[in-house]
């Protein structure tokens, strides 16, 4: 399936927050500290952004021509 | 006397209106936040999302967990405005710099307009046309007052044409057919006498204003391999901080010191090296522009920059070492002829000859009291060719009077079995030691002497090239004169090397050559043989007044067509280098101050207060005074960005050792000195 340029942030974004459901529950069961469900939500939530700059890091190492 | 220009008078861009540019820029800045434009900028691009975070705790501080610092909102709010005034003021930098291209692409584009065109059809008929449909190969004619209405070389007529509205020069240029340098015309252009007859020879939108608006606005600016190099450096360096500062709360909570998430992200972007990577891309664009005030225009930016790496010059002699027109200095006589004899065998010899020279020696004769002996119009001028080497005329009576190349008429003088004269060897060496250059006259097989045209070496043009010699600049220089001459040339005006007697073809193998040894060469031209090395050259300007051919082959076009340019520009693409390498320096320099100011600060309860050596007040004072100075650096250093670092003609490691002094220790002991006196500030007013 191919998706158009258009669709690719919404669907990014889509996947970022499933994936944040399935961490946040393993994030809030190895804090040490009580954290609030949605704290355990917003920090896994951080995490994947960063993640995600880390990989647009990569990409620029690799690939400086695109930008 | 022609005298040369300085660099500063060099320096114009015609036509341009800069007001309202920083109005312009500052609207653009907000403009250039949009994410698809961030995304081009990885470091800048870090500090936008930083923002967006620090917002969101602006909002809600514990949206990340219970933040341990102290009046959180106000706290973060402060770290949120800074932040976005960085990425402001980075946008603006850049936005600056682009505001003078589009400045000159608005001049441009106002000469641009459609106008009626005079379509010669085959039959002979005129049509009327819109500009717009002219196409490539279609013939027009234009008549006093008509904009001419595309590119084009001219095939009939001569006249004048005031190219003002791309040259910013007000002289009219006389247009002609056949030659080289008179016969290309640009669209835009106004006819101010008589009338062309033009084969044109763009399509629309592909003329040169075109082009010219297209590259000025930087609708065509691609990444040069060095901002490329750059770019992936600074991405590893924000690569690496932002590990680092993703790993610290780890150990932030192991030490009992927990930090909150806004000081994180305030350290990764003080860490990261937002000034180059904020300024990088205006440099870059400074550079273009730099170029086009010398009424150059660059087709891209890797041909800037392309020019800081320039090992080897290949040069013209005429026109760029010398003032271009030779003038007769001296009429030499030889075989016993008088002075007198001599003078009135020159005059006779350059009264059709059209060249400044033959007016030269016209002038020279007529001051000697020479006069003509016969009625020109019966007379038939022999015209100069690159093949003969001489010119003259042919009188009714049978009498051939030629004057040229000593070799040429040599060979001209023994075709008709006349002798030589050892006088006329000596008379060649007396001139060419002078570095002028020697034309033998003849009359049938008789020789009469030599005249001396004097060749004037532009002034300061010896100080340029050693400028360039200390700079490790070889420059070549290739003349058609023969080596004697040359060497003395050579030698006069301080070139490292020479070729003599030089044929178009020469101009290419030397630049092959030199590439060979992996050099690289930037050379200037204007005609069509030389088209073929403009485009082998790695730097190759061509003369505004030049074939299309030549424009087309070269990088870059000189709207003044004025070789010496070429010097200045290769300035500029150092000048480029320098200021790109020498605000790096700073800017990773400025890294160790900033180390000093929020680590201590960040942890005080695991024993670095010593290395508070600045003395901040408290954590949230050394985050602000860190994160201020690291914004309002960026704007402090835009008019060094924008004009470039002085240049001054050094080899690249005395440059490398003056700018690690200047930027590197410079960069260290000036963040520490900036953050301190702002932490006082912050203090005093009470805002942490």
């Amino acid at each position: 399936m191919t998706i158009s340029k258009g669709h690719r942030v919404p669907l990014g974004l889509f996947l970022l927050l499933c994936l944040n459901l399935l961490l946040a529950p393993a994030v809030q069961a190895a804090t040490s500290v009580a954290e609030s469900r949605f704290s355990a939500y917003t920090i896994t939530l951080l995490g994947l952004v960063t993640l995600c700059l880390c990989v647009y890091l990569f990409v620029v190492i690799f690939q400086p021509e695109r930008f | 006397m022609k005298t040369t220009k300085t660099r500063q008078e060099r320096k114009h861009t015609p036509k341009v209106k800069n007001t309202g540019i920083y109005t312009r820029a500052f609207k653009q800045a907000f403009v250039k936040l949009d994410p698809r434009n961030m995304l081009k900028n990885p470091v800048m691009f870090l500090v936008w999302v930083g923002t967006i975070v620090t917002a969101l705790v602006t909002i809600e501080p514990n949206l990340f967990g219970v933040t341990p610092d102290n009046n959180p909102r106000l706290f973060n709010g402060l770290i949120t405005i800074i932040l976005f005034l960085t990425l402001i003021f980075a946008n603006f930098a850049e936005a600056v710099a682009e505001g003078r291209g589009k400045a000159q692409a608005d001049s441009l584009r106002a000469t641009k307009s459609d106008v009626v065109a005079r379509k010669l059809l085959p039959d002979g008929s005129i049509q009327e046309v819109n500009s717009a449909t002219l196409r490539r190969g279609d013939q027009i004619k234009v008549i006093a007052g008509d904009v001419i209405p595309a590119d084009g070389e001219v095939i009939a007529g001569v006249a004048s044409v005031d190219e003002s509205a791309i040259t910013g020069e007000s002289a009219p240029v006389l247009k002609q057919p056949g030659t080289d340098i008179a016969s290309s015309v640009t669209g835009g252009t106004r006819i101010n006498s008589d009338e062309l007859t033009i084969r044109v020879t763009s399509d629309p939108g592909q003329g040169f204003i075109d082009r010219m608006i297209a590259l000025v606005e930087g609708a065509s600016r691609t990444k040069t391999p060095n901002e490329i190099a750059l770019t992936v450096l600074l991405a590893v360096l924000t690569q690496v901080f932002l590990v680092v500062i993703v790993t610290l709360p780890t150990v932030s909570v192991y030490v009992k010191s927990p930090v909150s998430i806004a000081v994180l992200i305030a350290l990764l972007v003080a860490l990261i090296p937002t000034t180059i990577g904020g300024l990088l891309s205006a440099i870059g664009i400074a550079g273009m522009d730099r170029v086009a005030q010398f009424n150059v225009i660059a087709t891209s930016g890797r041909a800037v920059e392309a020019c800081g790496d320039i090992n080897t010059l290949v040069l013209d002699k005429t026109g760029t070492i010398t003032l271009g027109n030779r003038m007769a200095e001296e009429f030499i006589p030889v075989k016993g002829h008088s002075l007198n004899e001599v003078a009135q065998i020159s005059l006779a010899s350059s009264i059709f000859d059209e060249t400044p020279e033959g007016k030269s020696i016209v002038k020279l004769a007529e001051s000697l009291g020479a006069k003509l002996s016969f009625n020109p119009t019966n007379a038939a001028g022999i015209e100069f060719s690159a093949k003969t080497r001489m010119s003259g005329i042919d009188l009714p009576n049978g009498v051939e009077i030629r004057k040229g190349a000593v070799d040429a008429i040599k060979g001209f003088v023994r075709s008709r079995n006349g002798q030589l004269t050892p006088e006329l060897d000596a008379a060649y060496e007396r001139v060419s030691k002078l570095g002028g250059t020697p034309l033998a006259i003849c009359q049938n097989d008789d020789i009469y002497g030599v005249i001396y045209l004097k060749d004037i070496i532009k002034p300061g043009i010896k100080e340029r090239f050693d400028q360039m010699r200390r700079m490790g600049i070889k420059t070549v220089m290739l003349t058609g004169d023969n080596r004697l001459t040359a060497s003395v040339i050579a030698e006069e005006a301080g070139v490292d090397d020479f070729i003599a007697e030089a044929t178009p073809e020469d101009k290419i193998e030397v630049i092959r050559s030199e590439q060979a040894q992996g050099k690289l060469v930037a050379m200037t031209g204007d005609g069509t043989n030389d088209a073929p090395a403009l485009a082998q050259a790695n730097v190759g300007v061509a003369m505004n007044s030049g074939t299309q051919a030549a424009k087309e082959a070269a990088n870059m076009v000189d709207l003044d067509s004025d070789p010496t340019k070429l010097i200045d520009i290769v300035t500029i693409g150092k000048q480029l280098l320098i200021t790109r390498g020498a605000l790096t320096t700073f800017s990773l320099a400025n890294d160790v101050a900033k180390y000093f100011a929020i680590i201590p600060a960040i942890f005080p309860g695991i024993g670095v207060n010593g290395l508070n050596i600045m003395g901040l007040a408290s954590t949230q004072s050394a985050v602000l005074s860190a994160l201020i100075y690291n914004a309002l650096i960026i704007p402090a250093l835009i008019p060094l960005a924008l004009t470039g670092v002085k240049f001054r003609p050094l080899t690249a490691d005395q440059l490398l050792q003056r700018n690690i002094f200047i930027y590197g220790l410079g960069g260290v002991i000036a963040p520490f000195i900036a953050i301190k006196i702002i932490d006082v500030f912050i203090v005093s007013i009470g805002l942490a």
